[in-house]
């Protein structure tokens, strides 16, 4: 078989966070290989570098054998490499003609040579099975035809490559079938496909080969028929059990917040929630299990009030909420550290010190005259002390919140949610990102909130941190609760298997 | 210093200064000292008691709808409909003053009253498609600046014209307001000032001031954090088209007297590119408005002494907001701040 792509040694630094450290991958002529990983792994950031988005901090890239260097998507193009991006890049008002053509300098003087055009993607479209309707506008056609324009947006611009980012997740089921039958029908021409999912079932059907990554590295390079699912999973979560740091909690106090059968646009596999029933109880963490994109924003934001569920029942703290809204939840003492801190979390263009007492100026302590007054020095003292405390690190208070590490944005946030002993906090992703200083910092924060009979709901894609700080363990899948399992030598198998959906 | 803070101040400074070099060439090629010419257009400003009182009268109205431009813009809402709540304020204060029959500081108050209520309800009506229907709230403000002038165009025209030419009766003398010292400038720079002193305050001394500045900056962080980000927008639209209103009240019972063809003409947008100039700080504003309006006082008494056309003046003031709108974004530019890295490599800090 014949070398198409190989990149050797690609390592990719942010600030001291490797993306990618290390990682090799080579991919043959009309073969299907699949990146498998976690959110965060680094496929992504991977594919960026090969599409030259990117520029990786030590590494090689060879094309037929030949070394190159991709400065810009334009260079990958010209090279041969075609992206679908999960999110697509069309122009949503012009049809599918005109998307396909938009950016060809294949002209003949100023015009455009329409009819010659509109032959050769004909011609391509039928080689390869990429049924679509060239006249209407993007806006008329459905998702999986939208992919089908973007694929044969790539192969019109001389694509031997294909990089699929996660190409499933927004089509129905009948729409995947479809989109295997047209990546068999190219890699039978002798294109090569590069396919990033986290699905299981659908990675054991399509590729030919599977490179597993886990934060950033290359875990193993697996030809389709010597595994199994179950040792996909496993090595796509990381198997080894370290000890957890943390003492962990057995016995289940009062609940604080008790999820019944709760519905959240039910017929949303990836967006929405199924009949979820869980309680988080006092003094104990919850951890919430799950690839990513299974429900769990749907979750974080239903508990904090931000969004109402179309069935079922929510108690809180033994009463059943009737009004959704994030004030209702705050003034009832629920926290919330949210998934992302930046747009969620953060004004960034507001100061440490106005951020850590964004919630709270209405309070005695901070204002007379029931909020008409703001206490400047108070606020800017309580702020100080806070910094202090919760060890962010700073030029100063007034300092604005954005300019930041996001290590200290989060710290910002556990000053916020935590320093008034919540009764119930929810977590999301609280460690993204973090260098493994500041994540120790949130640990340890966490923990200490559970210890003073705070219920944590923690909700990660990140397995690991499942493992280290959960008392109970909830695996979500498709909106839907998988199982649960204690957080006490808690079974890992099972829980891998649940994550993907068996 | 904060460095934001410095390049805040910095870039319209520079603007201005670019601005009047600019218009320096300008006054040279047409044969002009330009020493003698800005002379002038100073003396024609400040030069003396009187001058500074029309200056200060001329910018009343610019204070004001600079002042709503700044308000809706620190909520994160594009209110660009300031000239038709001026309007609208202004056209129902006319009706009080003239047909109501009260006068003196009741009727005064009662005619403010009458206006800051109408430019309220004619912000709200944006404000509140925004919040109910997601409509663009900035297309919705500029399409009622044209439906607020026509409707003023009914007004002296037909129903409350007065004699033959087309323009309403003047309001009572009773309502007009108080000239201070015997200057063109009235009681209505007070009223602006003093409202801009208090959304100072309101901004950045009150939790609700906080909580609407929240808002502007990060609506998603706001909604997260329990802010009622609807009940803001609209707040926050009312009380811009409440200035304008009274702007519109003010210029009536202060300056104009009655409504006529070109009644506020241009002040809506005006606010606009000194709101973003004073980069929406209320005080900052204030000091925009009144350097506007001593451009334009002064460029009168420029033409008459040294032959400067006028719209020399009209020149420099566009550079300044061109200057200073392409100066902010500059210093947020990346490439711009490792510029100035290179250049002062040991005023970095940890």
């Amino acid at each position: 078989m014949e070398e198409i792509l190989r990149m050797e040694h690609i390592t990719k630094k942010f600030g001291e966070f490797y993306a990618n450290k290390d990682i090799n991958l080579d991919v043959q002529k009309g073969e299907v290989h699949t990146l498998l990983g976690e959110n965060g792994a680094g496929k992504s950031t991977l594919m960026n570098i090969l599409f030259g988005l990117y520029q990786p901090t030590d590494g090689q890239i060879y094309l037929h054998g030949k070394r190159v260097a991709i400065d810009s998507p334009a260079t990958a193009v010209k090279l041969g490499i075609g992206m679908v991006h999960q999110h697509f890049m069309l122009v949503e008002a012009m049809t599918v003609f005109e998307n396909i053509i938009l950016g060809d300098r294949n002209t003949r003087g100023i015009f455009i040579d329409k009819d010659a055009r509109r032959k050769e993607i004909l011609e391509l479209s039928a080689r390869y099975g990429l049924d679509v309707e060239l006249d209407k506008p993007i806006t008329d056609i459905a998702v999986g035809a939208q992919q089908r324009v973007e694929i044969l947006k790539a192969l019109y611009r001389g694509a031997e490559l294909l990089v699929l980012d996660e190409p499933t997740a927004a089509l129905t089921d009948m729409e995947v079938e479809g989109l295997f039958r047209i990546m068999k029908k190219l890699t039978g021409e002798g294109k090569s496909i590069i396919f990033i999912s986290h699905k299981m079932r659908e990675v054991l059907h399509i590729s030919d080969r599977i490179t597993i990554l886990r934060a950033g590295e290359t875990v193993k390079t697996l030809n389709r028929g010597e595994t199994t699912g179950e040792e996909l999973a496993n090595l796509m979560i990381g198997r080894e059990l370290a000890p957890s740091h943390y003492e962990k909690v057995s016995e289940s106090r009062e609940p604080v917040i008790a999820l019944s059968q709760v519905d959240y646009h039910k017929q949303s596999k990836h967006n929405g929630l199924n009949g979820v029933t869980l309680r988080v109880g006092r003094g104990e963490i919850l951890g919430i299990a799950g690839v990513d994109g299974n429900g769990q924003s749907q979750l974080a934001q239903l508990v904090t009030g931000v969004i109402a569920p179309e069935g079922g029942t929510v108690d809180l703290k033994g009463s059943k909420v009737a009004t959704f809204s994030p004030n209702g939840f705050i003034s009832e003492n629920v926290s919330h550290i949210p998934e992302d801190r930046n747009k969620m979390g953060l004004v960034g263009n507001m100061s440490v010190m106005e951020n850590i007492v964004l919630k709270e100026t209405d309070d005695p302590q901070f204002s007379d005259a029931k909020g008409w007054h703001l206490k400047k020095r108070a606020i800017r003292a309580y702020a100080e002390k806070m910094q202090q405390k919760y060890d962010i690190r700073c030029q100063s208070v007034l300092q604005e919140a954005r300019n930041l590490s996001g290590g200290n944005q989060q710290k910002v946030i556990l000053a916020r949610e935590l320093e008034n002993e919540p009764d119930l906090l929810v977590a999301v992703h609280p460690t993204r990102g973090l260098d493994i200083g500041a994540t120790r910092f949130v640990h340890d924060t966490m923990i200490a909130a559970r210890d003073k009979g705070c219920g944590v709901l923690l909700i990660s894609a990140d397995f690991d941190e499942i493992l280290e700080m959960s008392d109970r363990i909830v695996v979500m899948f498709e909106g839907a609760v998988m199982g649960e399992y204690s957080g006490i030598n808690p079974p890992i198998d099972q829980i891998s298997l649940a994550m993907a959906g068996k | 210093m904060n460095k934001n803070k410095l390049f805040s101040v910095l870039v319209p400074l520079v603007s201005v200064l670019l601005a009047f070099l600019i218009g320096c060439v300008i006054m040279a090629v047409l044969k002009a000292n330009p020493a003698t010419a800005l002379g002038a257009l100073w003396k024609g400003a400040f030069g003396t008691k009187r001058n500074v009182g029309t200056t200060l009268a001329r910018s009343t109205p610019l204070i004001f709808t600079s002042l709503c431009a700044c308000f809706a813009y620190r909520c994160g809402v594009f209110n660009l409909g300031g000239e038709g709540q001026f309007l609208m304020g202004s056209i129902a204060c006319c009706y009080v003053a003239t047909q109501s029959g009260i006068t003196g500081l009741p009727g005064i108050v009662l005619c403010l009253a009458a206006g800051a209520l109408a430019g309220g309800l004619w912000a709200a009506v944006p404000g509140l498609l925004k919040i109910y229907r997601g409509q663009n709230e900035m297309i919705i403000s500029i399409m009622l600046n044209y439906v607020a002038t026509l409707f003023m165009g009914v007004v002296y025209t037909n129903w409350l014209r007065e004699g033959s030419v087309p323009q309403t009766m003047s309001v009572p003398n009773e309502v007009k307001l108080t000239r201070l010292f015997g200057l063109r400038c009235t009681s209505a720079f007070i009223i602006a000032v003093v409202i801009g002193l208090l959304i100072y305050y309101f901004l950045f001394y009150t939790s609700m001031g906080f909580q609407l500045r929240a808002v502007g900056l990060n609506m998603t962080a706001s909604e997260f954090n329990g802010f009622s980000v609807k009940k803001y927008i609209l707040f926050s639209f009312l009380f811009s088209g409440v200035i304008a209103g009274i702007g519109g009240s003010a210029e009536l019972l202060g300056t104009q007297f009655r409504l006529i063809n070109g009644f506020g003409a241009g002040y809506g947008f005006d606010g606009v590119a000194m709101a973003l100039i004073a980069q929406l700080h209320p005080l900052a504003a204030i000091l925009v408005a009144i350097f506007f309006a001593a451009l334009r006082v002064g460029s009168t008494t420029m033409q008459a002494a040294t032959g400067v056309p006028t719209s020399v003046s009209e020149i420099i003031q566009a550079l300044v907001i061109v200057f200073t709108v392409a100066g902010l974004a500059l210093v947020k530019l990346p490439e711009f701040k490792a510029f100035l890295e290179r250049l002062f490599p040991a005023r970095k800090e940890a």
